[in-house]
């Protein structure tokens, strides 16, 4: 599938998810997307797969607590200074339930987006905003390049007898790496400026056709979320 | 007439308290080829950043005097302007790649500059072949090993058909074949070549003329002749003299054997052998992505074997290959002090030792390339220890320095193993006892 239909599939869910009120049909999405995601190569989905759903998780647990809704309480916890009671009641389950859900799809999308498309035929598709398209696939293309500095510091610790260990210990790699990133966001920018980048009268180079496949995927991305406002 | 043109020129970047260029002055004709040369800091790249007019625009500081390319005034000419007659190839590939499909890195120049949409991919699949590299136009860049994607970059540049090329140290990552390869390329494409490198023999052996820069002045602008017989011999072409390839004496430190790794699902090293004994000093050499530096992690315990055995005795450090990694702390005492728990005297002492006494309190971000390259070592070097690995030490490094370099290996090697991966066959002759060469799919000749 070429990626300006795929992309707008992927935007449909994520917006169905984020406005459908049955928690069925966001897990349902959800659930697929991850079976999207497991398409792509192991090393790099774990990344984009465990922040999803370290942070889905983090919002089911931590929202009962600071959330007031619901008369139905399951368990009663004690009065905090200014969150007030932490109460947990069913009803706070079920909305931190369909919240969670709705950030695992949302970021799932994201995940199958970043891993499985080909950003570049995007860029290329793009016949307004390309400035912004490329700004996106930069991007996008940051978070492996992190990973990978990340690792890089780590290796070169251990190589002088240095462990990290802990989050403090990753922690203070935090600052390196952003440091890192900026200095090769520089030398790019610079490159990019020597190869003629905002130079007036750019061209583009032709994509492939669209297939029929493409257009029904694009379809389906209208009706999914014309259907999703209208029900 | 020059095709391109530099006078007098003077320049500062922001803040900087002495000047990067002094009343610089230079032509280039067309079709010449330039060996820019000069230690490690002197402004050599400045000056290929003048040429691409990408100082002062991209850098911003203070610029005296007049440069032109292709009669055309680099103050008034933005660096996206002047992109249709001067194209840059740097020293890390990673740092120039836009987009994540080889063609189509190298149909992006040609978009940038307007080229009718019909004639760009004929022009891409042209240029790739040209560089040898047709058969990776579908392939992700991120799965390309450096010498390749050093090769796209060439790509992306002889699509375009630049007037002048300026090439700033493109060869530092690669092995000799490869940097040959890149070079005779850039060499046979016609256009004026300006390229600046550390390792000399091969520019000096293809250039027209050689410029020397030091501490921002051009003290030396010759025919190649005539340069050969003033240059510092320092930086003059001479054979490697390569050291034995029988072992030391010693007691054993690391006997790795028949070891192999794989990264994922991709073989990065097969059934290799190697051994280390206190006293001497191995350079490990071989083509790119032959499993050099996987073999060394091997040995450093970075990583372990998927099979064979290896041994390990007293204490492992390995400097990576990349100096950008010894950058963590505030300070470059207390970097140089992380391996040795802290202790600033012993990091103070190790940085005097590698020319950095002075620069203890520097941010290891302030310091040049050259500097940062030297930190690195000191870094590892602090804690003494029993085997130390080296992963491409002689990087970006001026042959002076390289020199320098070899001396404090050889004067330290007594109490240790020192395993060097290099592509520098003269370094490795300078600096090693032993030479072991890695080959594909065999033993490692130990």
């Amino acid at each position: 599938m070429s990626p300006v239909p795929a992309a707008a599939l992927l935007a449909a869910l994520a917006s169905v998810a984020l406005i459908a009120d049955r928690g069925w049909v966001v897990a349902a999405i959800a659930v697929g997307l991850f079976a999207v995601c497991l398409k792509a190569p192991h090393d790099r989905r774990w990344i984009y797969l465990t922040g999803t759903l370290v942070s889905a998780l983090s919002v089911f647990v931590l929202s009962p607590f600071v959330s007031h809704v619901g008369t139905h309480v399951i368990w009663a916890g004690p009065k905090i200074p200014v969150v007030g009671y932490l109460d947990v009641t069913s009803e706070e389950l079920a909305a931190a339930g369909i919240q969670a859900l709705r950030l695992a799809a949302v970021g799932l999308a994201f995940a199958a987006y970043a891993l499985l498309l080909d950003l570049d035929r995007l860029l290329q598709a793009a016949g307004f905003a390309r400035r912004s398209v490329l700004a996106v696939g930069l991007a996008t293309r940051l978070v492996p390049t992190l990973e990978r500095d990340a690792t890089g510091f780590v290796e070169a610790l251990r190589g002088r007898g240095v462990h990290v260990d802990g989050i403090r210990g990753h922690a203070r790699l935090l600052s390196p790496v952003l440091s890192g990133s900026l200095e090769r966001a520089l030398s790019l920018a610079e490159s990019m400026e020597a190869r003629g980048f905002g130079r007036a009268g750019r061209t583009r180079a032709p994509g492939p056709p669209w297939t029929r496949l493409d257009r029904l995927a694009l379809a389906a991305a209208v009706l999914l979320v014309v259907g999703a406002l209208w029900l | 007439m020059a095709l391109a043109h530099v006078e007098q020129l003077t320049f500062s970047y922001p803040g900087a308290e002495r000047p990067a260029l002094a009343d610089v002055s230079l032509e280039v004709e067309p079709g010449e080829v330039v060996a820019l040369l000069g230690p490690s800091g002197s402004g050599k790249s400045t000056l290929l950043r003048a040429l691409a007019g990408l100082v002062p625009h991209f850098h911003g500081g203070r610029f005296e005097g007049r440069v032109e390319v292709a009669g055309r005034d680099t103050r008034r000419f933005s660096p996206a302007d002047l992109a249709d007659e001067v194209a840059s190839l740097f020293q890390d590939p990673e740092d120039q790649v836009v987009f994540g499909r080889v063609e189509n890195e190298v149909a992006f120049g040609l978009e940038n500059l307007g080229t009718p949409p019909a004639d760009i991919w004929p022009r891409v699949h042209a240029a790739l072949a040209d560089a040898g590299i047709a058969r990776l136009a579908e392939r992700r860049t991120e799965t390309l090993s450096a010498g390749e994607l050093q090769r796209v970059c060439l790509a992306a540049v002889l699509a375009v058909g630049p007037s002048l090329l300026l090439l700033d140290e493109p060869t530092s990552q690669l092995d000799p074949e490869g940097a040959e390869a890149i070079l005779d390329l850039a060499c046979e494409l016609g256009s004026a070549v300006v390229v600046a490198e550390q390792r000399p023999t091969l520019p000096l052996e293809r250039c027209d003329r050689v410029v020397f820069v030091e501490e921002g002045r051009v003290t030396l602008d010759a025919s190649r002749e005539e340069a050969l017989t003033r240059l510092d011999p320092a930086y003059l072409p001479r054979p490697a003299r390569l050291p034995s390839e029988s072992g030391g004496e010693g007691e054993p430190l690391v006997r790795a054997e028949d070891v192999t790794y794989s990264y994922g699902s991709a073989p990065a090293l097969e059934a290799a052998s190697l051994e280390l004994r206190r006293g001497e000093v191995v350079a490990l050499t071989g083509r790119n992505g032959i499993g050099k530096t996987t073999l060394a992690k091997l040995v450093a315990g970075l990583l372990e074997p998927d099979a064979g055995e290896i041994e390990r005795h007293g204490s492992v450090c390995y400097l990576s290959q990349d100096p950008g990694r010894y950058l963590v702390t505030e300070s470059a005492e207390r970097e140089a002090s992380l391996a040795v728990g802290g202790d600033l005297a012993r990091a103070r002492a190790a940085l005097a030792r590698v020319g950095l006494a002075g620069l203890e309190r520097r941010h290891p971000r302030d310091l040049s390339s050259g500097e940062r390259e030297r930190l690195a070592l000191a870094s590892v070097l602090v804690a003494d220890p029993d085997v130390l690995v080296l992963d491409e030490p002689t990087r970006g490094i001026d042959p002076p320095r390289k020199h320098e370099l070899a001396r404090i290996l050889r004067r330290e090697s007594a109490n240790r193993a020192t395993l060097i991966v290099t592509h520098d066959l003269v370094f490795a002759g300078d600096a090693a006892d032993r030479l072991v060469h890695l080959e594909a799919r065999e033993r490692a000749r130990a």
